[in-house]
């Protein structure tokens, strides 16, 4: 026997929660600075440990939990999955440093629910039971609950925590049950996502369960219209739990691992579904990001615009698809979650994501504004950038099934895009009118390590993609088999 | 049909337990009576509720649950008195005993007028819950429910915290007396019922009604008085009347949790109604089933308005109440199995919040939502334990309510069909939003300017609190041995129902 090296990765944080309170109070940021370094060391040696021409799920731990509803204590990573472990953990390393000075009330408390998020955000990336998966996902709230309830930046995050809570709360209840007809629906119950894959179900038990799936995945997407938490929390977050947050892509990652392989016949039925979503995500996204004034929630419209993207594109059903699906969302993991963690900074500073309150912000602070540049191009997938490749990929995928809703969210693309550039124009540069504009200092250097680490990334991968997306494609091409049988 | 069969005592353990449990609680409450006003009744007490919560995991341990039968069986035919439990009836036991416990230690700090006669009441209620899970006999179970009735009812006149207490009290009487009475018709009906097959042998023993049912009509009545009559204490909407008043204006914590933390209404409808009035159960279900949906969204809309702390939590209780009635009138083995792990769940939870209600009126002498503010900066670990209780109520992944709610829509979606089944699990989500709506007006609202100046929580609070905390996280984690518990049990419950 191994080193269970996943449980190791999903826990570590976990520990680190507790060590924080058994430790005295001044070495806790330390602490968690640590510890979420171990865990980006661990889920490194996890992407190494993988091999990509081996089998489909590897790193395999399996124990019983709770024996006589035969759910499991199940952890693996494929190729889908395995890439998502770093990406969270670079996520979190660029969260704690975006709240690194900010947070004065109850630092242990905040750190600790901190770490928890992590733990549970690593458990839905390797959790194969879908029990234990759904577990992990709704353990996630309480965390998230109470960092934006209790350290929001705006008067309304009680609200908006409240909100998101029950969206996700309600979101759960199809979703459970999706898993227990897919249980049931087994001559011998099971959660085991490995087993599920393996059986067929008939095609109306199929339909029910993607359209279940496809509403509670839909609400963390989010797709239009299960959306409407989105602008709200991007508002009343600070930046560093909004990084975390639409950074982290767990719907669509939920998608691509339960929703789509579960019922294969269903999700080829309604392809239409999922395509229209998609598109209609990546218009209203960029359509809705033209209207902003606020860079938080022009992101996060951004971030729906892109999202739906890769709905549309796995709506295709091919390797590449996935392939491509998969590559653009960790490419906007590190882009969208860069840019969220550099306004976060630029908040700090002026006290204001707003363009209104900004203008000139590129003349004090050069640095800052050309690292959100880099990110922001990453985010509408310019060429040389890490989202290129996968943004490719996945409009050639749909250009070739859904020809009509590829120009569409071609054309959605460019006006997102367009959008962009417009808020950059408007906050970045232009004369500066504000003092706190004027009197707000760059980067420092460990904002700064941040910023390189983000930009070798997004820029590095972009010029190499090669490696990366090897990893992937094996999987993905398991992923399209296992739906064309 | 699953015929009861029972395995005595003496082929299990060495004494006979269920008397022995029955008997501590007695035993303690005329003990710690005699010692009145001294200090050391309050520490007798503590000791003979600890004591009990021993004895519980005793009786667990000699119990097979892989067996059918009701187990560690006792008669004694002159007095009619018959005991027996099975894995359900035990864990509502330990969730009686461990309540108990919490209870005395919470009672501790409170300054209270003579602690003594105190707890001899609680502890003579616990006798009474303790008589109501083991019986099976219908007429004891109805004597054993006046005696806890009698013990609430003390302890609502003699210690309650508000002037509107007698009108609150009234109302309590009233509608307890009248569910009791149902009851003891019902019995009556059964007691004839028997009579009439055996030719003038009168019985109220489960095993004895168990062979002369009462047909027609006569059954459909004994249903109705019996469900009715439990339906009053469990409390189910629309017969909840009672409980907003009482917790609003009685004891804190403490009534509340010994009428509704403990559960033994639901209890007494798996354990009587559902054997003795099986064609009356089938027949019925849809209305009962249909009722409690209602209940459920009803009383959700009802606890939304609610401005004070307390009558939101009762309005709470009656919402969840509803969800459990649909699980065991599911009438399968799955939704039985996750109404009773419900019951025990929700019984901790809800009285844990009780608790911290408890607590924080202790500090500002006010449970209205909006003189609260503020709370989360002071009492931290209080206001994160109000959160786990609440999502307990929701059924979050972690706590028992998880896997019970999990069984509950396996065996929902299967009878009633995957739309009310979303519709039921809504209603929770709505049990959710009033829940989050409450922590957030008391706990995490900005501090308002010249509100309470609170204490920091106590140690004696950190215990009752974690204690409560540490059982709940332990079972939700660590669900097993609970389901291998009442597993076997709910399957012979369920036996009796075409699936």
């Amino acid at each position: 026997m191994t080193l269970p090296l996943l449980s190791l990765l999903v826990f570590t944080p976990l520990a680190g929660a507790a060590a924080l309170w058994l430790l005295p109070a001044r070495a806790t940021r330390p602490i968690v600075a640590l510890v979420m370094l171990l865990t980006l060391l661990l889920a490194t040696a996890a992407l190494v440990a993988y091999n990509p021409a081996g089998a489909r799920f590897q790193l395999v731990e399996r124990a019983p939990w709770i024996a006589s509803l035969n759910i499991q204590y199940l952890l693996a990573v494929d190729g889908i999955s395995v890439l998502f472990l770093p990406a969270t953990a670079l996520l979190f390393i660029g969260s704690l440093v975006a709240c690194w000075n900010v947070v004065r009330e109850a630092p242990r408390l905040h750190y600790s629910l901190l770490l928890l998020l992590q733990t549970t955000t690593l458990g839905v990336f390797c959790a194969l039971d879908t029990a234990l998966f759904f577990v992990f996902w709704e353990l996630m709230l309480v965390p998230l609950y109470f960092l934006l309830g209790r350290w929001g930046v705006t008067a309304g995050s009680a609200a908006a925590a409240a909100r998101y809570f029950l969206i996700m709360l309600a979101g759960g209840i199809p979703l459970l049950i999706a898993f227990v007809i897919l249980a049931s629906s087994q001559a011998v119950p099971t959660f085991d996502l490995m087993a599920l894959l393996a059986a067929p179900l008939p095609r109306s038990t199929q339909t029910a369960v993607f359209l279940l799936c496809l509403l509670g995945f839909g609400v963390k997407v989010p797709l239009v219209p299960l959306h409407t938490w989105l602008p709200q929390f991007a508002l009343a977050a600070p930046g560093s739990l909004t990084a975390l947050l639409v950074g982290l892509k767990l719907g669509a990652f939920g998608l691509i691992r339960f929703a789509i392989p579960l019922a294969p016949d269903a999700a080829l039925d309604l392809h239409w579904l999922l395509a229209g979503l998609g598109t209609v995500a990546i218009l209203y996204g960029a359509v809705g990001m033209l209207a902003q004034s606020n860079l938080r929630v022009g992101l996060a419209y951004a971030s729906i615009c892109h999202v739906g993207l890769a709905v549309l594109g796995l709506a295709s059903y091919s390797a590449q698809a996935a392939q491509g699906a998969v590559s653009l969302l960790l490419s906007f993991s590190v882009a969208t979650g860069g840019a969220f963690v550099l306004l976060e900074f630029l908040r700090q500073r002026t006290g204001s994501t707003d363009v209104n309150a900004l203008g000139g912000a590129a003349k004090t602070m050069p640095l800052l504004a050309t690292g959100f540049l880099i990110c922001g191009l990453a985010g509408v997938g310019m060429p040389g950038t890490s989202s290129f490749p996968g943004e490719f990929m996945l409009i050639i995928a749909a250009l070739q099934t859904h020809t009509g809703a590829g120009m569409a969210a071609l054309f959605g693309l460019s006006i997102a895009a367009g959008g962009f550039l417009s808020l950059y124009r408007k906050a970045f540069f232009g004369p500066i009118s504000r003092s706190t504009v004027a009197d707000a200092s760059d980067l420092r250097p460990r904002e700064w390590a941040v910023l390189v680490a983000l930009i070798v990334m997004i820029v590095g991968i972009g010029i190499y993609p090669g490696p990366w997306i090897e990893v992937v494609r094996p999987a993905a091409e398991a992923w399209a088999v296992g739906l064309a049988r | 049909m699953g015929s009861l069969t029972e395995i005595f005592w003496n082929e299990q353990a060495g004494l006979p337990l269920l008397l022995a449990l029955q008997l501590l609680p007695l035993l303690g409450a005329a003990v710690v009576f005699a010692f009145n006003e001294r200090s050391t009744a309050v520490v007798l007490g503590k000791v003979f509720a600890l004591g009990e919560l021993l004895l519980g995991i005793v009786a667990v341990s000699h119990l097979d649950p892989t067996r059918p039968a009701l187990q560690l069986a006792e008669r004694f035919a002159p007095l009619a008195y018959h005991v027996a439990v099975d894995g359900i009836s035990l864990i509502f036991l330990l969730l009686t005993a461990l309540l108990t416990l919490l209870m005395t230690l919470y009672g501790m700090s409170r300054g209270m007028i003579s602690p003594g006669r105190l707890f001899a009441v609680l502890l003579l209620a616990e006798a009474g819950l303790v008589g109501m899970l083991v019986t099976v006999n219908v007429a004891w179970f109805a004597a054993f429910s006046a005696l806890e009735l009698w013990a609430v009812v003390y302890l609502l006149r003699r210690w309650a915290s508000s002037p509107a207490e007698i009108h609150a009290l009234a109302r309590f009487v009233q509608y307890q007396a009248f569910g009791w009475a149902l009851f003891a018709a019902g019995c009556i009906v059964l007691g004839w019922g028997h009579a009439e097959a055996t030719g003038g042998i009168w019985s109220f023993d489960l095993f004895d009604l168990q062979g002369a049912i009462p047909v027609g009509k006569f059954q459909t009545a004994a249903f109705y008085l019996l469900f009715y009559g439990l339906a009053v204490r469990t409390p189910l909407f629309p017969l909840h009347g009672w409980l907003p008043n009482m917790a609003q204006h009685g004891l804190i914590a403490v009534a509340p949790a010994l009428m509704v933390g403990a559960k033994v209404g639901i209890y007494g409808m798996l354990r009587f109604v559902l054997p003795l009035t099986p064609a009356a159960v089938e027949y019925w279900q849809p209305y009962v089933v249909g009722f409690a949906m209602a209940g459920v969204f009803f009383t959700a809309a009802l606890a939304f308005q609610q401005t004070n702390l307390r009558r939101l939590l009762a309005f709470a209780v009656v919402s969840h109440t509803s969800l459990l009635v649909i699980g065991l009138f599911s009438l399968h083995e799955a939704g039985i199995q996750g109404a009773m792990l419900l019951a025990a769940n929700f019984g901790l939870a809800v009285t844990g919040m009780w608790f911290i209600v408890g607590f924080v009126f202790r500090r500002t002498g006010t449970t209205e939502l909006h003189e609260l503010s503020g709370l989360f900066e002071r009492i931290p670990f209080l206001a994160i334990a109000f959160l786990v209780f609440g999502l307990a109520i929701v059924g979050m992944p972690g706590t028992p309510g998880f896997d019970a709610a999990h069984l509950i829509l396996e065996a929902s979606i299967d009878k009633f069909g995957a739309l009310s089944t979303v519709a039921t699990a809504l209603g929770n989500v709505a049990a959710a939003g009033f829940l989050l709506w409450a922590f957030q007006k008391a706990f995490l609202s900005q501090a308002k300017a010249g509100s309470h100046d609170v204490d920091k929580t106590l140690p004696m609070e950190y215990v009752v609190c974690g204690i409560a905390l540490a059982a709940m996280l332990a079972i939700g984690f660590f669900t097993e041995p609970w389901l291998f518990l009442t597993e076997t049990a709910s399957q012979a419950a369920a036996a009796r129902f075409a699936r």
